[in-house]
């Protein structure tokens, strides 16, 4: 609602009320705009003037192992993401109102849990000697402990975790609004489910996929503490390589290079979101 | 400009700083702190009538950047040694007031004109005995997967330790360690490095331990002392052990100083030492704390393993910190 007002604002004059978005806007401005061209100067100006900071940041094979090593864990948490979320997103498409929204109030609960205790609760999980393994070698399933943590495994599984919201509920809107009768007509047409769910439903799920998929990849991107905890050092991710950078190196130059490329690939990838399903849309949807 | 740029970051890190009859000082959290703030920080308000403000985690970015911005909210900053002697060489601390804080019983090891030291340990080979059967013996064990299998830990940050542990595992003499061979170390490390689990903190080194997810490990030999007393089944062994020390700093532009350096001479003093390393299990480095600390927990200390301890070297980490960081981590993310 807010970005429809203010879009249509900028032609038709400021629209009544939008004195109320000034204080906001101070405080983006003051908090998110400031820090961030602090950062990109202090990319530029430390130690010298220059871009010794990318030269070295790209010259740097650490770096750019990281940089692709970030985009490969984002790529595969986006991808199990979608799998795991498209079922539960339909089920919550076609279930009755009532019991949707208590499902919808389970899945928006784990939201409110802190992100660290979370992450905790899979480390007992997961572990050598957690849960998981115990069990399965108390069933004699396992002999040796299946490594699930300090890997891209854990990382993956503690992620997907905290992503699926983030793209259940796009997805839930879009499923939403597909109009149940055109699966039956497929049906009546001679459609196997599979070839219904091929050629019907997923090419008209494709833009809440899409919206979801471009947030869960853009916030994977810059995640921190999951891949900390979760995951070994070779899958090291470049928010976790940004603070040595700067906590043990006190390279706080070349710290910042690495956060403004982060943070320019991520407004780039958000530009293609805003391209492919609308500003609207994305709004909308969430 | 950069200050500006440097204000407006440290700004937005710091919260007001201390002002008046109070002061504050920063450490690692943890068990560590508690008995910092016990044994020294309670003690010394009551005292003095200054009023200590607890902060932390020790954060050397931040530190960086208030004093880079001269705006600096912390009077007293718990560090590492190596830290301490590439900061005071980069501008960013105090001289010590050593005419304020009484020098004559501070182990020389541990302060320099621009700290003063705030505790030694030593980092220790320590074992879940449920894990492990047999008695690890020294570094090159942790190295033998086929005489001790399982998982290791180790400390995960570029810091004085583990490289000087590979080095001495592959047979290097304890004395002929510097300068070190980092080719040499990471071609040790090479060969376990499927098994390290690495750990970033005390606590997260005691939970691997404890729980048996990994079965070897090297810990600061504090976190072994309370495993210990928690009644863990721990095992632990001293052969090699590797000493290092935390020191005391004042952050360059402290706006207590005067308070800040007052606080030293009571966290250094013998009574502020033996209670802490009471409290602890790490040494002290006053050298007339151990008369006022009860025998059984002398015994436990690090001084009481002197034999085949070794000296990590501070200044030579202190001299190739940044070149060594940039190795390590390049290594580990491999």
């Amino acid at each position: 609602m807010q970005a429809h007002s203010l879009s249509r604002g900028s032609v038709a004059g400021l629209p009544a009320g939008s004195g109320g978005a000034l204080p906001a806007l101070v405080l983006v401005g003051l908090f998110f705009v400031v820090p961030v061209v602090a950062l990109l100067l202090r990319s530029v100006t430390d130690p010298e003037p220059g871009l010794q900071n990318y030269a070295a940041l790209f010259g740097s094979g650490t770096y750019v192992r990281v940089f692709l090593n970030t985009f490969l864990v984002a790529a595969v948490v986006t991808v199990v993401t979608i799998l795991v979320a498209f079922p539960v997103a339909w089920m919550l498409a076609i279930m009755p109102p009532a019991l949707g929204s208590i499902v919808f109030g389970i899945i928006i609960l784990s939201m409110w849990t802190n992100l660290l205790t979370r992450t905790y609760a899979w480390m007992v999980l997961l572990q050598r000697t957690g849960v998981i393994n115990r069990a399965l070698m108390g069933l004699g399933v396992i002999d040796e402990p299946l490594p699930l943590i300090n890997n891209l495994t854990g990382v993956t599984i503690g992620m997907v975790y905290i992503m699926l919201p983030f793209m259940i509920l796009p997805l839930v809107g879009t499923l939403r609004a597909i109009d149940p009768m055109t699966l039956r007509a497929a049906a009546l047409c001679g459609a196997s489910p599979l070839q219904a769910f091929r050629r019907i439903l997923l090419p008209l799920s494709l833009p809440g996929i899409a919206a979801g998929g471009l947030m869960v990849f853009v916030m994977s991107l810059g995640y921190f503490v999951t891949p900390a905890l979760l995951g070994g050092t070779s899958n090291t991710m470049l928010a976790e390589m940004i603070a040595q950078t700067v906590q043990s190196l006190l390279n706080w130059g070349l710290g910042s290079a690495a956060a403004f490329v982060l943070l320019a690939v991520t407004m780039v990838l958000y530009a293609i979101q805003l391209r492919m399903v609308g500003a609207r849309r994305l709004a909308g949807g969430l | 400009m950069r200050l500006i740029l440097a204000g407006v970051l440290a700004g937005l890190l710091s919260a007001t700083a201390a002002k008046g009859d109070e002061m504050v000082f920063t450490s690692w959290g943890g068990t560590t702190q508690e008995a910092q703030t016990k044994s020294w920080a309670e003690p010394f308000a009551a005292s003095s009538g200054i009023k200590v403000l607890q902060d932390g985690p020790t954060d050397y970015g931040k530190l960086k950047a208030m004093v880079d911005a001269k705006n600096v909210t912390w009077d007293v900053v718990d560090v590492e040694m190596d830290f301490a002697i590439k900061a005071a060489k980069d501008g960013l601390l105090e001289p010590i007031d050593f005419a304020a804080v009484p020098k004559a019983d501070l182990d020389p090891r541990f302060s320099n004109e621009h700290a003063v030291g705030s505790f030694y340990y030593s980092f220790v080979l320590a074992w879940n005995k449920g894990a492990v059967s047999g008695e690890p013996t020294s570094w090159a064990d942790m190295f033998d997967t086929k005489k001790y299998p399982g998982k290791r830990t180790f400390y995960k940050w570029s810091a004085p330790g583990v490289i000087e542990i590979a080095l001495l595992a592959d047979g290097v003499p304890a004395d002929k360690l510097y300068p070190l061979d980092l080719e040499r170390a990471f071609k040790k490390l090479d060969t376990i490095k499927s098994e390290i689990v690495w750990w970033g903190g005390g606590a997260e080194s005691q939970q691997l331990i404890a729980s048996g997810e990994a079965a070897f490990g090297q810990l600061w030999n504090g976190r072994v002392f309370a495993l210990e007393k928690d009644g863990a089944d721990v095992g632990v062994s001293w052969n090699q052990n590797l000493t290092a020390a935390d020191v005391l700093v004042v952050p360059k532009g402290a706006k207590n100083k005067d308070s800040a350096m007052k606080f030293l001479a009571a966290a250094t003093s013998p009574t502020g030492q033996a209670k802490f390393a009471e409290a602890s299990g790490y040494a002290p480095i006053n050298t007339k704390a151990k008369a006022e600390m009860p025998a059984d927990v002398v015994k436990g200390l690090p001084d009481a393993h002197v034999d085949g301890q070794i000296n990590l070297d501070m200044n030579y980490w202190a001299e190739h910190r940044d070149e060594i960081a940039t190795r390590w981590y390049a290594w580990q993310t491999k």
